[in-house]
Formats: structure tokens, sequence, C-alpha cells
């Protein structure tokens, strides 16, 4: 039974992977905006470094939760489109591991760029050399958690307008902002941060099962 | 146990039907209003001229007697909304997602509320309009739930549809009422921990407890009022092309 799960997860995996290899402008794109965002806030308050680096775990994440919103649409809405989607619900397969894998290719697409762009943000916005780890990891939980109630934003606006899903995603990623700038503004202060990554990686553990759950119910929306 | 379970479910089926929810709801609304009227003013009355002047704040504090039991009916009937959400998205109970549709603009309109009030009643104690305060910025992001919600809903067109995706969004959404909740808890805040709970015994004098008690069940008498008028209104758009409905309205 397993292995046919597994099976079924790498078919989704590879086909989606390679779709959005041949097309770089999948992956470009999120990486190019994160930066282009991230440029702005020095040209639009001043190049003061002191004032800055306060400001950047704020900036990066904004950055990343807008770059990641941007290609939420098109997790769902190709495939949706030219029937796909409906095939792989008439497969019999169990449609939770389709909506895991797509979240998996979000992140893959998305979270994974940005997280190496964050980098570059951070020495940019002098950001000290310390917080970097605390900012690939507060990053790779809350990006993965944006991608997931991103996957939901974009089944229940399947079909309908991009802001839509914007406007669903947006007020539920705040614990997400709350808790990743958190972490990085307790790093730069030589405080503890592992009390806010164990909240964000609670927060992925519930929705992991609990979203992925609610986003295949939401998807069915659109086979009555 | 099972008998009972059964019968129980059969009642809970019927009294959800449409004509058949038209009918008994017809006449428990002139009830819901009288009870809601009393309690009400006299509530309000009670805590705006008879109630003790507090030491610290005058007369600023009487605004509590509107602050407090719009903010918890702005959270309660998010967990409300999550319930029928709940109900709906496991057994297609058509008129739960009805119930949901016609709450969401009651608490949003309370959620507003408890925002006005708390600005004006922070004016005079704080010296300012809105703080960046757990308790004020998390009670902001429901009122962006709530519009998030009603966003999504006018956008589809297949009614039970969207009652069903609005369904699914609440159960997310209330994740964040225990967060609201909790603000005065787990950070440090200008925001006064609650003084209102049903667990322990009031921090308030008696004379200031009462009053607040009672407007807080003339709020939900009210929420029950609007939102039985509501759902009326929901249920005659919804099943127009019914029999029963042009069968009421002609004769």
């Amino acid at each position: 039974m397993s292995n046919s799960i597994f099976g079924w997860l790498t078919i989704i995996l590879r086909r989606d992977l390679l779709i959005a290899f041949r097309r770089s402008a999948t992956y470009i794109t999120p990486l190019i905006f994160f930066l282009i965002v991230v440029t702005f806030f020095p040209l639009a308050l001043g190049p003061q470094e002191s004032l800055l680096s306060s400001l950047a775990p704020g900036v990066i994440w904004i950055a990343t939760l807008l770059a990641s919103l941007l290609a939420v649409e098109s997790i769902f809405s190709e495939d949706f489109r030219d029937g796909t989607l409906d095939n792989f619900f008439i497969s019999l397969e169990p449609s939770f591991v389709l909506v895991f894998a797509k979240v998996l290719i979000h992140w893959l697409i998305t979270g994974l760029p940005i997280m190496a762009a964050s980098i570059i943000a951070a020495i940019v916005l002098y950001l000290p050399f310390d917080s970097f780890l605390p900012i690939l990891l507060s990053l790779i939980l809350g990006t993965s958690f944006m991608s997931l109630l991103g996957a939901l934003g974009a089944a229940l606006s399947l079909g309908k307008s991009a802001i839509l899903s914007a406007i669903i995603v947006l007020p539920f990623s705040i614990p997400t902002l709350l808790m990743g700038t958190s972490v990085i503004t307790s790093s730069i202060n030589s405080q503890d941060y592992f009390g806010f990554l164990m909240i964000m990686g609670a927060m992925l553990a519930i929705g992991i099962p609990l979203l992925c759950l609610l986003t295949v119910e939401a998807l069915l929306l659109n086979y009555d | 146990m099972t008998r009972i379970w059964k019968i129980l479910k059969q009642w809970f089926i019927e009294m959800g039907s449409p004509p058949l929810f038209y009918n008994w709801s017809s006449k428990i609304i002139p009830w819901l209003g009288i009870t809601t009227l009393v309690l009400l003013s006299l509530g309000i009355y009670w805590g705006l001229f008879v109630s003790p002047i507090d030491y610290k704040q005058g007369d600023v504090y009487r605004i509590l007697y509107i602050h407090v039991p719009s903010a918890i009916l702005g959270e309660s009937i998010f967990i409300f909304m999550a319930i029928c959400g709940f109900i709906n998205v496991i057994w297609r109970a058509k008129i739960s997602g009805m119930m949901l549709k016609a709450a969401a603009p009651i608490g949003m309109s309370f959620t507003l509320l408890v925002l006005v009030t708390g600005s004006v009643w922070g004016k005079p104690t704080w010296g300012t309009w809105w703080v960046w305060d757990a308790r004020l910025t998390s009670t902001l992001i429901l009122f962006f739930i709530y519009a998030a919600l009603i966003g999504l809903h006018s956008t589809i067109e297949d009614k039970t549809k969207a009652d069903r995706a609005v369904s699914i969004l609440s159960i997310v959404g209330v994740a964040i009422i225990p967060v609201i909740k909790k603000s005065v808890d787990w950070w440090q805040t200008l925001h006064q921990p609650s003084t209102f709970t049903i667990t322990s015994s009031p921090s308030m004098s008696p004379e200031m407890y009462l009053p607040l008690l009672i407007c807080l069940l003339g709020f939900y008498m009210f929420f029950a009022f609007s939102l039985t008028l509501n759902l009326r209104n929901e249920v005659l758009d919804r099943e127009r092309s019914k029999a029963w409905v042009k069968q009421n309205f002609n004769s």
C-alpha cells in the first residue's frame, strides 16, 4: 500500500518538476521578485546601516510572503484548465497525496530559491553573520507553511482572480510573519529563538494534515 | 442510547429543512426581539446611568458596556461559524451553510464595533487612538479574516459551493480565536488582562459586573435575533423557485 502511495507521489513530483524546469520563469520569477522588493526598502528609506539592519527581519519576511504568494495561483490553475486535475481525481489514487505533492513542488520552486536569495538580502541589509542560520531555519518552516496556505487559497479561488487568493491567504499568514521576524530579531539580540521555531514547527505539523485535507475538499468543490 | 441519538438526529434534520425552519422561526422572532429589547435597554441604562463611577477613569469607563460584549460576540460568532462550517463540510447540511453566511456580516460588524469603541476608549486613557499591541492587532486580523470570508462568498456564484468554500476557510480561521484570547497573557501588552470570566469570581464590583452581564446576554440575544432574520432572508432567497415559497407568498 505504502509502496503505491510513494510511487504515486514520485510520479506527480517528477512530472511537475519537469514542467517547472522546462519553463525557467516558474522558479526565476519569485526569486527576482523577492530581490526587487528587498531592493526597494533601501531606496525608499535611505541607506543608513543601523536603520536597515534593524528593519531587515521584517523586510525579508514581507518580501518572502509576497514572493511566495506570487506563484500561488499557478499551483492548480494550469492542471485545472487542461483537465489534468480531473484525471488525477478519477484515477482512484488518494487525492491527499496529489495535494501534498503540489505543495512540495510549490515549495521547491518558490521557497527554496527564496531561501538562497535571503542570504544575499541579509548581507546587503547589513545583518550579522550569526543570524544567517536562524534566517534559514525560520524560512524553511515558514515558507513550507506558506505553501500549504497558498495551496488552500489557490484551491478556493480556482478560476477566479489572483487577487482573491491573496486576500484569502494574507490574513492567515500573519502568525508566520510574526514568528519568523521574532526568530531573526531575537537571534540578532542574541536571545533564545528556539521557542519561536518550535511554534512554527507545531504550526507546520498541524498544517500538513489539516490544510492538505481541506485543500482536497476545496478542490472537490469544482467537481460536484 | 442509539435510539435517542436517532430521534435527536431526525429532529435536527427536520428543524433544518428550509420550509420547516421558516415556519418555526416566524414564531420565535417576536420573543427574541422582545428579550433583546428588554435586556439591552435594562443593561445599557443600568450601565450608563446607575452603576458607580470608576475611581480612576471616571465616566469614560462606561464604554466598557458596549466594548466588552461586542468583543466577546465578535469572537464567539466566529466560533459559531466554524462549528457551522464543520457541520457543513462533514454532513453537507444545507442550513448550516446558510447560517454561516448569515452570521458573517453580524460578526464582522461586532468586530468593527470593538475596534472603534476600543480606539475611542484608548484616546482618553492611553492617550492614543491605536497601539500595535497584541490584543488589538489580533482583533484587527480577525476583522480581516471576516472580510476574507465574506469576499470569498461573494465571488462564487453557486451559493451552495460558496457556503462550502467559506466553511473550509472558517475552519482554518478559528485558530485565531485562542490567539486573541491568550494574547494578553502571552505578550506584555498595554491592553489589560480580562477581568470578565465565567470560571472564576469577578474581580469587578457587583454593581459594575451585573449590568455588564446583562448587556452581554442582551448582545447574545441580539445576535440570535438578527441571525434569525438574516437566515430567513437567505432561505427565501435560495428557495425562491420552490413551491413552498410561492405558496406562502401567493396566499
